[in-house]
């Protein structure tokens, strides 16, 4: 695709170089260079109010290695944020919902990991819901109660998850190894 | 008659997906429906542009990308999801398909989708991405000499009317296996273009302007390497015809890479197209054009991202992305020669402020080995912007 020039471009009258072209490199990289300290120590310091992930030192013990599937299975393609305030409360409109990011290209969503995340969402479902009806001064839902669309149980527990006593409020702040 | 008969074929298929899902046995629940969207407002500062003028107050370099989805689980087997964007084109259906599930492994979706393409195609929404900006093999006019460079080499998302086969299959416990193929309308231009016009893709009805189908397929593996590591290979091509005579195609291919080890995530991908354009017309070319082999041009794009999670709410990411361009080019552009390459080296943080509200902050520097119109081979910008979704 060798060839020759066949005309010459006219270029516009040089402008004058921009004096600004040294300062706004260094003013503009200084800038996010110092954005990213103060996000950093505000981020470790200060207990966050909301962050995208859940701390899993804030969940029961039995539910920390689901939501670690969870975290890592869901935050591949998009932020936990997604799921958490996806506002869903329903057990078969969760399993639609995981199913179809189940087929999702690359998701790495296995069957057995399915059944995980979804027993995690219940859990998290059934927490969002006592906490809406504790605010709402009404009276506590039980746990484990949400009903399902479909009136199919809930997927059969990979390990059998005994229901925590007095499950503690989920207080997000860090998220786990490779979760965001 | 063509385009009759193309319409005729997609009518046909619609067809049978609806009675497909009339046919299939269906449990007696609710339609579940989810919706969901997200925005992004977002300022970019260019410093060095000739247009600068210290003090001015510069409100037109705001962006602002909204999206709502809809998605709907019709039965089963049956799903509808509807997506509509407003960003660089105003309003656009981005996703308008039925998917039609037969097993894990077998999927029919037809309708208007972005065909299965390479890797960042899947996280193209701006609230799926930590950078404000696309990688520039991916740009759809938010990089600096855009007009000129009429783009990346894939402009994403690039939604299109037709039919995809896809499905995802295990193999053992820590293997994937996606595969895509499809048949959609294609990129389109004007006859004697010398580039592809993407706005035509966006005409009323979403027509085509060739009644040629494009067709194209992606293959991806994905390996889980541990608990918290996993590796993903993917391959990509499409091949059309983008004028109404069906005289000039575009081909299309790609590779990518993707790993992700604890709280580290690293991309890379590239992506060639070769594109014939008109020679008829000799006097709108800028070089001489050869006795043969003149009548098409290169473009090559690739980027390779690193994202470390510094705390659960804290993202660096770097990026660095190349456009190449080899071919003869419009005669009033001053921006390529016959020998174009673009470097742009990006350094930028996310932070979610609140669930759902990420501020993205981010630096870029381009290198052009062009003078161009603006007289300078060297460019700044910042972004500023928040991402949101719901």
């Amino acid at each position: 695709m060798k060839s020759q020039v066949r005309t010459e471009v006219r270029r516009s009258k040089p402008m004058p170089r921009s004096s600004f072209g040294p300062f706004a490199t260094s003013a503009s990289l200084l800038a996010v260079l110092a954005s990213l300290a103060g996000l950093a120590s505000l981020s470790i310091g200060a207990c966050r109010p909301s962050s995208d992930a859940l701390d899993p030192q804030s969940l029961p013990e039995n539910v920390r290695a689901d939501y670690q599937v969870f975290a890592r299975r869901c935050s591949k393609c998009h932020s936990l944020a997604r799921p958490l305030t996806a506002g869903i409360t329903d057990q078969g409109q969760w399993e639609s919902y995981v199913a179809r990011m189940r087929m999702q290209p690359a998701s790495g969503i296995t069957a057995d990991d399915q059944v995980v995340i979804l027993r995690f969402l219940k859990f998290y479902s059934d927490e969002e819901r006592r906490k809406k009806s504790e605010k709402n001064g009404a009276n506590q839902a039980p746990a484990g109660s949400l009903p399902s669309s479909t009136g199919s149980p809930m997927p059969t527990p990979v390990s059998p998850m005994p229901p925590a006593p007095n499950p503690p409020a989920i207080a997000p702040t860090s998220a786990p190894a490779g979760a965001r | 008659m063509k385009r009759v008969r193309i319409e005729a074929f997609f009518g046909f298929l619609l067809a049978v997906v609806a009675m497909l899902a009339m046919l299939s046995p269906r449990e007696a629940r609710a339609l579940e429906r989810n919706f969901a969207g997200s925005a992004q407002i977002d300022y970019h500062f260019v410093p060095s542009a000739k247009s600068f003028r210290p003090g001015a107050s510069a409100f037109d370099g705001f962006t602002t990308e909204l999206s709502a989805k809809l998605a709907v689980d019709v039965t089963e087997h049956l799903s509808a999801n509807m997506k509509i964007c407003f960003g660089c084109h105003g309003f656009e259906t981005d996703m308008m398909y039925f998917d039609y599930r037969v097993k894990d492994s077998l999927n029919f979706r037809i309708g208007r989708f972005s065909p299965s393409f390479g890797a960042f195609n899947i996280r193209h929404d701006p609230a799926n991405h930590r950078l404000s900006d696309k990688p520039l093999a991916y740009d759809m006019g938010r990089m600096l000499r855009f007009t000129k460079w009429n783009m990346g080499v894939l402009p994403s998302p690039f939604p299109d009317t037709g039919l995809e086969i896809n499905g995802t299959k295990w193999l053992g416990d820590s293997v994937q296996l996606d595969y895509a193929a499809y048949a959609v309308s294609g990129f389109k231009g004007a006859p004697n273009g010398l580039d592809l016009q993407f706005r035509d893709s966006r005409t009323p009805f979403y027509t085509d302007n060739n009644s040629r189908p494009s067709g194209g397929a992606r293959v991806a593996v994905t390996a889980k390497l541990g608990e918290t590591t996993d590796l993903t290979f993917g391959g990509s091509g499409m091949f059309g015809t983008w004028d109404k005579y069906n005289n000039q195609t575009y081909a299309i291919v790609g590779g990518d890479i993707t790993l992700r080890l604890e709280k580290t995530t690293f991309r890379a991908e590239y992506l060639v197209r070769r594109q014939q354009f008109s020679t008829d017309d000799p006097g709108q070319l800028k070089f001489v054009v050869p006795a043969s082999g003149g009548d098409y041009f290169m473009k090559h794009g690739a980027y390779a991202e690193l994202e470390q999670a510094l705390t659960p709410d804290l993202d660096l990411i770097g990026r660095f992305d190349v456009l190449h361009r080899e071919g003869n080019v419009a005669k009033d552009n001053p921006d390529l020669s016959e020998k174009s390459t673009m470097l742009r080296y990006t350094v930028g943080t996310a932070y979610v402020l609140e669930r759902g509200l990420r501020l993205k902050v981010s630096t870029e520097l381009y290198q052009y080995s062009d003078r161009g119109a603006d007289d300078r081979k060297v460019d700044v910008s910042t972004h500023l912007g928040v991402a949101g979704t719901f």
